[in-house]
């Protein structure tokens, strides 16, 4: 009898060792491949060619008060120009690791180029086909096929401030990947138009019960036709029930922008609300709403800096006031709160000599033509104090673009799971993380 | 003397007469005419996807019965590029399109007091071919099994089903 009360209580011990890794307070059901430094990441592409003189190195004051130490004052030629916007509480580079002295160390300093490296985590030595998928598999595709449980698209999404060739990043045309594994993709800003909203804020509302008659009859007929999509066909394919659940929340954010609640949201006035302003603001809301586990989400406003380089300095600013309310967003999202990574990096930079453009403050604009001031950039680190390095700045040179895709793989677990044609020639950036 | 021109008066009007038979007879009257003749698409032949544009414009013809506005084909074609779910978007335009005045639909009565009209019409409007046998018998089945189903519904399944989006 107790040899055989040993035998029940050592099997049930065992079990419970063995399916305890398969509970996880979070309510998923099994442990990812690897261990998870987090369960969300936010990558936030503080993109459109910043400089680091102008960022971390603040030769114009500290146009980024809201992402960096220090009260250094903005140079007064420029001073009345600068957005006076919020500067709310604890700097984000307090709450990570701020590397000054990043690299995109190859390939042409072009937007597209440096989302592309960013987001394969490859740099591109050739001129990119715009109007093509990119060769490598994207961190999305990464991180659905090989990420364990597999997750819907709805936990990937590629947040875009423009179109142009970017809606191409959401996957690859990389063999054994693709728009299976891809992201959702969405251009807030063209999508969510007034105008758009008039052909596409309006649909027809079916019941269940008559959208699952009418999913009877599209069953017959589907299955009376012998040609089905080809991966890629259709973009990314969202399971039925995503489906749905997207299609009412594009609806009721329809709804929002026609009844004009998204006019001021944040509450700094229409004219410092920019385009930037605005992909956060709807990225923050598919935070809300989907608590992804992987995003990716861009700005490109200093891009103006081509011909107004104090209007550069003015949306530098801007977007530092949007991430740290992407932050805010993050920490004040049940499920994301203290469980998510933020990681801020430019594309690339801009070039050391000015060109011959003079903005209305008599300053020279800047371009980006793969001189080497324009590969130095900076990256940031945020996130919890148990998983990232609080309070801390590697100046060395140290780290490269193509490090933020495996940093994700292995923050979220699934790095050891990339198969050898898929390996990725970056590093992670170990020096972030407790 | 007489009786030689009568002969050769008799031998040139037999010349005559057979030269104008000969024209004559041999000119025949052709009419041409074509039958009606309905020119479908099998759908086993149906290979290429349409393109977004294609797909837009064909729906908005099949819905309104006119042809679709250059701006309206401007903003959808936008919405396409904007989200990369394109079935989703095709959804939502669609469902659009449907909640918009002006759709050409059969009404519920029309539809059920001769529901094989109504299949027959609905397969060449969206699919540009008739039904098989079985896709009569079955749609027939379906629609008389459910007097709540609606000519509505049914375009809609039609509009977003997969033959559709092929030609």
């Amino acid at each position: 009898m107790k040899r055989r009360n040993f035998l029940k209580t050592t099997g049930l011990a065992a079990a419970g060792v063995i399916a305890a890794p398969y509970i996880l307070p979070s309510g998923r059901l099994f442990a990812a491949s690897g261990n998870r430094k987090a369960n969300h990441v936010v990558f936030c592409l503080f993109a459109g060619g910043v400089r680091n003189f102008e960022s971390i190195q603040k030769a114009e004051g500290n146009i980024m008060p809201n992402m960096l130490v220090g009260n250094e004052s903005i140079t007064p030629d420029i001073a009345g120009a600068i957005p006076n916007l919020p500067v709310g509480g604890q700097r984000l580079q307090t709450q990570g690791t701020l590397f000054k002295e990043f690299r995109y160390a190859q390939g042409p300093t072009g937007h597209y180029n440096g989302h592309t490296t960013a987001i394969t985590g490859r740099y591109n030595d050739v001129d990119l086909n715009l109007k093509s998928n990119p060769d490598y598999p994207t961190v999305f595709e990464l991180y659905r096929k090989h990420n364990s449980p597999g997750q819907t698209a709805l936990n990937a999404w590629w947040v875009s401030n423009q179109l142009g060739p970017y809606p191409a990043l959401n996957y690859s045309k990389f063999p054994g990947y693709g728009a299976d594994y891809g992201a959702n993709y969405i251009q807030p800003t063209t999508m969510f138009d007034p105008n758009i909203g008039t052909v596409m804020g309006n649909p027809k509302q079916f019941s269940q019960a008559e959208l699952g008659k009418a999913s009877g009859y599209r069953d017959f007929l589907n299955n009376n036709f012998a040609n089905q999509y080809a991966p890629g066909d259709a973009g990314v394919v969202n399971t039925a029930e995503d489906n749905y659940n997207l299609q009412q929340f594009l609806k009721q954010t329809y709804t929002d922008v026609s009844q004009g609640v998204l006019n001021n949201p944040w509450g700094i006035g229409a004219q410092n609300m920019n385009g930037d302003c605005y992909n956060i603001l709807f990225a923050e809301k598919i935070i809300q709403q989907y608590k992804p586990e992987l995003m990716v989400v861009n700005m490109q406003g200093v891009d103006i800096a081509h011909t107004n380089f104090t209007a550069y300095c003015a949306n530098m600013r801007i977007a530092d006031y949007a991430v740290w309310h992407l932050w805010q967003t993050i920490q004040s999202t049940p499920g994301m709160a203290n469980d998510t990574i933020l990681i801020i990096a430019p594309e690339h930079g801009r070039n050391l000599q000015a060109n011959s453009i003079v903005d209305a403050y008599g300053r020279y604009a800047l371009d980006h033509t793969s001189d080497q001031k324009s590969r130095e950039i900076f990256c940031m680190v945020v996130g919890p104090p148990s998983v990232v390095n609080q309070n801390q700045v590697i100046s060395a040179v140290q780290g490269e673009s193509i490090d933020i895709v495996p940093t994700i793989a292995d923050i979220l677990g699934f790095a050891s799971e990339i198969p050898g044609e898929a390996t990725l020639p970056g590093s992670t950036l170990q020096a972030a993380f407790v | 003397m007489l009786d030689y021109n009568m002969k050769k008066l008799l031998k040139y009007s037999l010349l005559l007469v057979s030269v104008t038979l000969l024209f004559t007879a041999c000119k025949k009257e052709y009419l041409f005419g074509v039958d009606d003749v309905d020119v479908v698409q099998n759908s086993a032949s149906k290979n290429n996807v349409k393109t977004t544009t294609e797909f837009v414009s064909i729906a908005y013809s099949d819905i309104y019965g006119s042809t679709i506005p250059q701006v309206y084909l401007t903003k959808l074609s936008l919405a396409y590029l904007a989200f990369g779910d394109k079935k989703l978007v095709e959804d939502i335009i669609i469902k659009n399109m449907l909640a918009a005045p002006g759709v050409q639909l059969p009404t519920q009565q029309a539809m059920l007091a001769d529901v094989d009209l109504f299949v027959n019409n609905t397969y060449k409007k969206f699919y540009n071919r008739t039904p098989g046998e079985f896709e009569l018998w079955k749609m027939k089945q379906l629609i008389q099994a459910d007097q709540t189903i609606t000519p509505e519904l049914i375009y809609y399944a039609f509009l977003t089903s997969d033959e559709y989006r092929y030609y």
